[in-house]
């Protein structure tokens, strides 16, 4: 029989495990089916096909040119955006008078939806009419083929999300450097500590998991990018900004190979896994080590 | 659900008229292409359609209908009771009922039989040949009408800064393939595929003398197009083009349709309209586009008569007439095409009605990879575009591209 207790616990927690079961697990497990099987737009398609879609993923040179994509702008967009991001921080934490104005209008791009920054900014960098290129040739600098040159695209699509992007990690290390304990930073003035110092050997350190924290979380949100690279790129020119998420994306839904397709995601969701499986365990043991 | 083309906004205009001559209300739902294609798929997988009339692409109609997809809609068509007597049905394009509506289920092909499972439409067309009139005249120029004509007249007509000499598809898109690349390669004698599905030798021709003939040609023109041509799609091209930054263009006659609206064109009455270029002894014809629209088989039972009796509505010649008018999207009823009131205020109409009649449905079209083989040969053709790779690799790469796919379908041994 069933205690009180227990029949509580469950009545309080049923709609969640029922919502939970409903719009993850059930999904996650369909997609996980899916990825076995030859599933199409033919009415004859659907079969279980065992291995042979990761098999087909790891023989296929665009889901590599994908991968590497990623990494390259995973890679680019989460150490510029720290850089700035904590950089930001630490001058916006001076106090400066009407710097609050600032703060605010600073957050204002993360506000916007990815998609939303994928259009503005394919607006603002067209190639004819932009204003990007307009204020380019007022400086008297040539137009740069910001969307349509494969040199540029990457760039392009590592500066929108960097836009967007940098205020997140400016607001978690602000966060973080507005609560750090002022006696420790007051000590060490007594010391005699320069401002390289104090930076290099107290507030890094103590701003360490902030950055680590901000950084894990762009690197994955960056790693399933795909609203920006919809609106901004839809992948090309030449695949060069054709990330795993739109590479799955594409053939889901442009291609209709629904199996592959989860193969591809599943493959996504593995590495990401791992990585921040492994970039978590060595922020703790930096952070035990610090310790 | 229809595509996001314009028919979305002429069936907004009339969905009142409609609710008045029928009782019948109209919910429109009108997502991008990239949206509507997985969302078609969606829905008519599903146990029922929220849907019960759905506008699909011409490209996809072999792949709906082997999959039984849509109602087979005969038994409304000769039923006096459910068709209006003025619906005429003989006045649909062949071309564009062939390429949309009938089908074989037996041997699974498009333009055989009676069957009818769609109705052309909403808008149907292909592609003609644009130029500037005032352009060409005062260069003592004439329209071209070879492929070696067009590239003089670019090269004569282009004025750095001002005018580019000829425009394209230069982006990773869609249409780079199937409208820049494809006519060319088309009108100078190019076979897309040689032999069939049924005997399991479909082979694709990318590495003919044709192919590369037709994207080197594309390569050879960038220096008299747009300076930025290689991120050209459809409304770059329309918008600079109706601003008069571009001498002359084949495009989509119902994309590029805008270009005859004074209200947005500057050059709405200095634009001529003629087939498309073709090499000598070759015949003008292009791709053929346009759509169908029928109603889903998993559709609820009880609205079927009513989406029939919708369907014939924005079917009929006054709303073909219309959307016309209004929004420049070509018809697929040949009365269209030929109304001497239309004709006075959109005189390329004939010209597309030829185009349309005369298009050729592109040989790919009847596999489930349709767009995955398009997306590849885009890629590639974009990429030796924009300097990446020569003509040559760019098609071999897409052949090799495309013999995986084919065997992959089982159509390639």
């Amino acid at each position: 029989m069933v205690s009180r207790n227990t029949r509580d616990v469950l009545l309080l927690l049923g709609p969640c495990l029922i919502y939970l079961f409903a719009f993850s697990v059930f999904p996650l497990l369909y997609s996980l089916r899916l990825s076995f099987t030859d599933l199409g737009i033919a009415k004859d398609s659907g079969h279980w096909v065992g291995f042979d879609n990761y098999v087909a993923v790891f023989n296929d040179p665009f889901f590599w040119n994908a991968a590497r994509t990623t990494a390259v702008m995973v890679g680019s967009a989460v150490v510029l955006q720290v850089v700035l991001g904590v950089g930001l921080a630490l001058f916006f934490n001076q106090r400066l008078r009407g710097s609050w104005l600032v703060r605010g209008a600073l957050i204002l791009p993360m506000l916007l939806t990815p998609i939303v920054v994928g259009v503005m900014w394919r607006a603002m960098l067209n190639p004819d009419w932009g204003i990007v290129n307009w204020a380019i040739g007022r400086l008297g600098l040539p137009p740069i083929n910001w969307l349509g040159s494969t040199d540029w695209a990457i760039r392009t699509l590592v500066i929108a999300d960097t836009w967007q992007w940098t205020p997140f990690v400016f607001l978690v290390v602000y966060a973080r450097l507005q609560a750090l304990p002022e006696h420790v930073f007051e000590a060490v003035q007594v010391d005699g500590a320069g401002r390289w110092a104090t930076f290099r050997y107290i507030t890094l350190p103590l701003l360490a998991p902030a950055i680590a924290f901000a950084a894990i979380f762009r690197a994955i949100d960056a790693f399933r990018s795909f609203d920006l690279v919809y609106g901004l790129t839809y992948g090309g020119p030449a695949r060069t900004t054709t990330t795993l998420s739109f590479l799955t994306y594409q053939t889901g839904f442009d291609f209709q190979q629904y199996g592959y397709s989860a193969a591809i995601a599943y493959v996504m969701v593995v590495v990401l896994i791992v990585l921040s499986t492994v970039t978590l365990r060595f922020v703790r043991l930096r952070g035990q080590e610090g310790a | 659900m229809t595509g996001s083309e314009n028919d979305h906004r002429a069936l907004g205009d009339k969905v009142a008229q409609l609710k008045t001559e029928t009782g019948i209300d109209l919910t429109i739902s009108a997502p991008a292409l990239n949206a509507l294609i997985p969302k078609t798929g969606q829905e008519l997988a599903a146990s029922q359609s929220a849907f019960e009339l759905v506008n699909y692409l011409g490209f996809l109609t072999t792949g709906y209908l082997s999959n039984g997809s849509f109602e087979q809609l005969n038994k409304y068509k000769d039923d006096p009771a459910e068709t209006p007597p003025d619906w005429d049905f003989s006045d649909f394009a062949t071309a564009n009922l062939n390429n949309v509506g009938i089908f074989d289920p037996t041997t699974k092909t498009l333009g055989k039989g009676t069957n009818l499972y769609g109705i052309p439409g909403l808008h149907s067309g292909s592609v003609v040949y644009f130029y500037r009139k005032d352009l060409f005249d005062a260069a003592g120029l004439q329209p071209a009408k070879t492929w070696d004509d067009f590239k003089a007249a670019a090269k004569a007509l282009n004025k750095p800064g001002q005018v580019a000499g000829c425009s394209f598809i230069g982006a990773n898109d869609f249409s780079l393939a199937t409208v820049s690349w494809y006519t060319t390669f088309l009108t100078t004698g190019g076979v897309l595929l040689t032999g069939s599905p049924a005997t399991k030798d479909f082979k694709p021709n990318l590495n003919s003398p044709e192919a590369v003939g037709a994207l080197q040609m594309l390569i050879d023109l960038l220096p008299y197009a747009p300076t930025n041509v290689t991120s050209y799609g459809f409304p770059e091209n329309v918008d600079a083009f109706s601003s008069g930054k571009i001498a002359q263009m084949v495009f989509w006659s119902t994309i590029a349709g805008p270009v005859y609206n004074p209200a947005t064109s500057k050059v709405a009455t200095m634009t001529g309209v003629t087939p498309v270029p073709a090499a000598p002894g070759q015949t003008s014809q292009a791709i053929l586009g346009g759509w169908g629209v029928g109603i889903p088989a998993n559709a609820d039972p009880t609205k079927k008569a009513a989406a029939w009796r919708a369907l014939t509505w924005m079917t009929s010649k006054s709303f073909n007439n219309y959307e016309e008018l209004q929004y420049q999207i070509d018809p697929s009823r040949n009365s269209t095409y030929n109304d001497p009131t239309l004709i006075a205020k959109l005189p390329y109409l004939p010209i597309s009605g030829a185009a349309n009649a005369g298009a050729h449905t592109i040989e790919t079209s009847i596999l489930a990879d349709f767009f995955g083989m398009n997306a590849s040969m885009n890629v590639e053709f974009n990429k030796a575009l924009i300097g990446a790779q020569d003509a040559k690799t760019a098609c071999a790469n897409v052949q090799t591209l495309w013999e995986a796919s084919l065997r992959k379908a089982g159509v390639l041994v």
